[in-house]
């Protein structure tokens, strides 16, 4: 039998540290079938998750121990860390290592981590790139440095990794944007170019019912990161919303946002119109998209499980790789695309059309509330 | 559909996971076949009593929202 630690919980930090330093964790999800299957905490092969909702324990005790691994740590979740708890306590008293992920799947919603991408210094016009996964929605956004200058794109609600990566390598973040409207996610863009006085950008066709004031990021429109070094150009890409506009950067890279994703696209009906927004996303893909150099690197706005990642644990391929790999580029023929699309749409964010309220500026929530909204995983994907 | 509860398990205030352990226990005092009413003000109620009951073998009879409070009808299966 294993030592039992001393500490009962674990911290959503904690858990994430040793994630991402490839570590081997056990989990055991306390929640109900339906829960952990919507919103499971981590798809990667170094995680051992076991779903055991707590409920089974009350009416079990023993058949539930009996599935329990006696020689090594276990991380206990629910959706808020109350039953997780519960359950820690029992475990701990019967000889198990177990630990309770403080503030469960609420709290571990609220993690950030940042990667440094070392193929954007490396390039021809070497610059600093970092891409920061919200890693319970598989959201990702990202910050590029240069010359002492920072761009931030599609930045999550919580402004505090961005500005601190910003203030860790000297970085003052003068341009911040959001390539579309969300739709599964309150922006941080907004709070955080008022905090650092940051230009902020949004595509004026996603702006028409915003209350507040943005710069409009548009096709051909150029930003500009350092004095000379990263030279960024809007392409209008619709289909995922009308006004969604992608970062070709420096030729190199292009930031998709919710266009185009490593293993499936942008689905087109969380606005209401998917039957008009779908021929947009055909021909984005299949014209603007196919134009593009095979070479370009591809940096999107979400993913859906860890084998979207390289071997760096970045989400990223090139636009080559993704003719070949990513299932929907396959679909050329445009009856067929929009049939296969409409007809096979899976379960639609939570709570999307509330969030796209607040992102338009028309409705203001708490922090708590906000929290509560965005719980789920993005769903941004035609498919799962 | 409150007259035919045998016994009411007041979980107003508590947070998960009390409202499903405190409505199990309640459930070992009745007998097969009877009905146990359950008030609950955590929403995250309504998924777990569905799937505790479901795996215990009872049945959720009828449950209903009304100025906050949630209100389930368990018939206790055998």
């Amino acid at each position: 039998m294993g030592t039992i630690t001393a500490k009962s919980q674990i911290a959503p930090s904690e858990l994430q540290a040793k994630l991402s330093s490839g570590e081997d964790v056990f989990v055991l999800d306390v929640r109900a079938e339906n829960e952990y299957f919507d919103w499971p905490i981590d798809t990667s092969e170094r995680v051992k998750t076991l779903n055991i909702p707590y409920f089974l324990y009350l009416e079990d005790e023993e058949s539930v121990m009996a599935r329990l691994p006696k020689d090594r740590e276990i991380v206990v979740v629910c959706a808020k860390g109350g039953a997780s708890d519960y359950l820690v306590q029992e475990l701990r008293q019967k000889g198990y290592d177990a630990k309770n992920l403080e503030g469960g799947m609420l709290a571990w919603s609220q993690i950030y981590d940042v990667k440094r991408v070392k193929e954007a210094s490396r390039g021809r016009t070497p610059f600093d790139l970092w891409q920061i996964n919200r890693v319970a929605k598989g959201c990702l956004s990202y910050l590029m440095g240069s010359e002492g200058e920072a761009m931030v794109v599609d930045p999550g609600r919580h402004v505090h990794p961005y500005l601190q990566l910003a203030a860790e390598h000297g970085l003052v973040i003068k341009h911040v944007v959001d390539t579309h409207l969300h739709a599964d996610h309150i922006s941080g863009g907004r709070r955080l170019a008022e905090l650092t006085e940051a230009t902020y950008y949004l595509p004026s066709a996603d702006g028409q019912d915003v209350t507040y004031p943005f710069t409009p990021l548009n096709e051909g429109a150029l930003i500009r990161v350092g004095e000379s070094a990263i030279e960024t150009v809007g392409i209008h890409t619709p289909g995922h919303t009308p006004g969604s506009t992608s970062l070709l950067v420096c030729d190199e890279l292009l930031l998709t946002g919710d266009l185009l994703f490593v293993a499936s696209v942008g689905r087109p009906d969380l606005g209401g119109m998917a039957e008009r927004w779908i021929h947009d996303l055909h021909k984005t893909l299949f014209g603007r998209i196919t134009s593009l150099d095979d070479s370009i690197h591809i940096y999107p706005g979400h993913y859906g499980d860890a084998r979207e990642f390289n071997q760096d644990g970045i989400v990223t391929a090139t636009l080559g790789d993704l003719r070949t790999r990513n299932p929907i580029l396959q679909i050329t023929e445009k009856d067929r695309f929009v049939e296969e699309i409409l007809g096979g749409m899976p379960m639609q964010p939570a709570n999307f059309s509330e969030i796209r309220r607040v992102n338009n500026g028309v409705k203001d929530v708490t922090d708590a509330e906000a929290t509560e909204m965005e719980i789920g995983p993005n769903r941004c994907a035609v498919s799962e | 559909m409150s007259t035919t509860a045998m016994k009411t398990v007041d979980c107003r205030g508590l947070s998960c996971p009390m409202p499903v352990v405190r409505t199990k226990r309640a459930m070992d005092d009745i007998g097969e076949g009877q009905v146990l009413e359950v008030v609950a003000t955590d929403r995250g109620a309504i998924n777990d009593l569905q799937g505790w009951a479901k795996h215990a073998g009872h049945e959720i009879v009828a449950w209903n929202e009304e100025g906050g409070n949630l209100r389930f009808y368990i018939k206790k299966g055998n």
